[in-house]
């Protein structure tokens, strides 16, 4: 990779960074004095800039592809670029794009703090808890698995509970998943291009190194179970498959395909990975599809998927499905930041833009193989 | 003048009955339905089942909700009993009733000595106190001051009802 390009890669991820703190939320005593409230006041260029962002983004993502595809990145490269996101990512204001980790907060100072089952007592409960001013779920029980939750025990007892230490800790609590994952990916490929597709595919760095998001715990598990069913140590795989269903769910439609396996390895039947990694993507792609039948399709759970599309990334249709849904879910935020409402046209609109690239692509490859059959005919 | 001192005095009368009414009024406080009832084939696994949940319901908090939910049940359970007029086996129920209850406020003096807010709970025991006492009322009504209960194989037992239905209700009366 040319340095000049890394370099300007850095830079790029410190404006962001920057950008990230232009959304501290007014509510957020801890951080009162970094607030400028530009994000609220100022919406349009929040939003503009945001775009901007993102399209710069997947403009670095697009040039890091064709760098690697004519061989002109060395492992070097990429593991720097994927150590700089981190580095300076890990210290972004996580709650631009969703407020889902301060619900991990809360909820682990149910268990942890209060000494109360999450699962029965709801954070609101407990009135006048700082916490209550900026969590958004307050007045529900807790929404994931058993295992996450205990878990967050580890970010949330070892920073002595002090508010703007335990946001960082379980920032870098989920990094350490997001790096886990990238070297099961790695092992299970022995594919850098597999490595640099999932690792820095701008959805995985936005939702998972910015907004901390728990997906890429339970997509780590799942993987670590596949390791373990490819060499051969069923019961253990299985353990992880579990461990991963009980952090935030969605991984339960994987279970024809750990069925299969366990019955693969009783049978001592030889196991085809490819077609193995092939229909998990098809289940946890449908299993994202359908999410809006329970609350909506949020942008980070794409990582159930793509995952599975960095497994098996000569699957065109699915690669470049997948890259089209990263591209068009990360402008999901952009109607509500706009008009500041959740109301009106912004559940159209944002429906809109995240079927939109996917739906070309699909076109295209229409298109291509409509075109292929007449023109050999 | 004589119209406006009637209409001032309307006033004053309206705002009282409003300030009275939502001062002796019992919230809202909604009790479950009936659950398995004892001679069903489920009944011991639902009391195993609720021993064990116990266990689930950790935390001061989470005992407040236990026994309140408990004693909710059991009061229920109680009423579908007298009402079939199966008064032993509804007394023995109304005394679990009674039980969880009284494990009520040793929770709430919990979180009040680890400076949890308790003004959430304690509206919420108030409410449930009167939805109680309306019920145990409406037996004490219904039902007889005194029976004996004749089995066919065994002693029969003196059922102080009247008596029963006092205690439970001055056991709630003691958490307004």
């Amino acid at each position: 990779m040319k340095s000049f390009l890394f370099i300007a890669y850095i830079i790029f991820l410190f404006l962001f960074l920057i950008f990230s703190y232009l959304f501290i939320d007014p509510n957020l005593a801890f951080l009162n004095n970094l607030y400028t409230g530009f994000a609220y006041n100022n919406r349009i260029y929040a939003s503009f800039l945001y775009i901007v962002f993102i399209l710069v983004f997947f403009i670095f993502y697009g040039i890091f592809y064709k760098l690697i595809q004519i061989k002109k990145t060395p492992i070097k490269d990429i593991s720097l670029s994927i150590v700089a996101s981190l580095a300076i990512l890990i210290f972004s204001y996580p709650v631009f794009l969703s407020y889902d980790i301060f619900n991990y907060i809360t909820t682990a100072k149910v268990l942890f703090f209060y000494h109360e089952n999450p699962y029965i007592v709801m954070p609101i409960e407990f009135l006048g808890d700082p916490n209550l001013s900026f969590t958004h779920a307050a007045n529900k029980i807790a929404l994931y698995g058993p295992v996450w939750i205990l878990l967050t025990g580890i970010p949330y007892i070892i920073t002595f509970y002090s508010f703007i230490f335990t946001l960082f800790s379980f920032k870098l609590f989920i990094s350490l998943f997001y790096i886990l994952s990238i070297f099961l990916i790695f092992r299970i490929t022995k594919n850098l291009f597999s490595v640099f597709l999932f690792s820095l595919n701008p959805l995985v760095v936005v939702e998972i190194l910015v907004g901390g998001h728990n997906d890429i715990v339970m997509m780590a598990f799942v993987l670590l179970a596949f390791n373990y069913a490819i060499n051969k140590k069923i019961i253990i795989s299985v353990l992880f498959f579990v461990l991963s269903v009980l952090i935030k769910y969605a991984t339960i439609f994987l279970l024809p395909v750990f069925v299969y396996l366990v019955y693969a390895s009783i049978k001592r039947k030889k196991v085809n990975w490819g077609k193995i990694f092939y229909w998990s993507w098809v289940l946890m792609f449908s299993v994202f599809l359908f999410s809006f039948l329970r609350e909506e399709i949020y942008p980070w759970y794409a990582v159930w998927f793509l995952v599975f599309t960095c497994l098996i990334p000569n699957r065109r249709i699915f690669l470049y499905i997948s890259l089209a849904f990263s591209f068009g879910l990360l402008f999901r935020y952009v109607p509500f930041m706009i008009s500041g409402t959740h109301a009106g046209l912004t559940p159209i609109i944002k429906s809109v833009v995240t079927f939109i690239p996917p739906s070309l692509v699909l076109a295209y490859f229409l298109v291509k193989k409509l075109w292929g059959k007449l023109y050999y005919q | 003048m004589k119209n406006e001192k009637i209409f001032t005095g309307f006033i004053i009368l309206f705002f009282l009955l409003i300030f009275a009414k939502s001062l002796f009024a019992a919230p809202d406080y909604v009790l479950p339905y009936p659950d398995v009832m004892p001679g069903s084939k489920f009944y011991n696994i639902k009391l195993i089942w609720e021993k064990l949940s116990k266990y689930w319901y950790f935390g001061d908090f989470g005992g407040f909700k236990y026994n309140l939910k408990m004693s909710d049940k059991y009061i229920i359970e109680a009423k579908t009993l007298f009402e079939y007029k199966q008064y032993l086996l509804g007394l023995e129920s109304l005394k679990k009733s009674d039980k969880f209850f009284k494990e009520i406020p040793g929770y709430l003096e919990q979180e009040k000595n680890e400076n949890k807010d308790i003004s959430q709970n304690i509206r919420m025991l108030r409410g449930a106190s009167l939805k109680h006492i309306e019920v145990l009322e409406k037996l004490k009504k219904d039902s007889p001051e005194f029976f004996l209960w004749q089995p066919e194989n065994s002693s029969q037992t003196e059922l102080y009802l009247n008596n029963a239905f006092m205690d439970s209700i001055n056991i709630r009366k003691g958490s307004l």
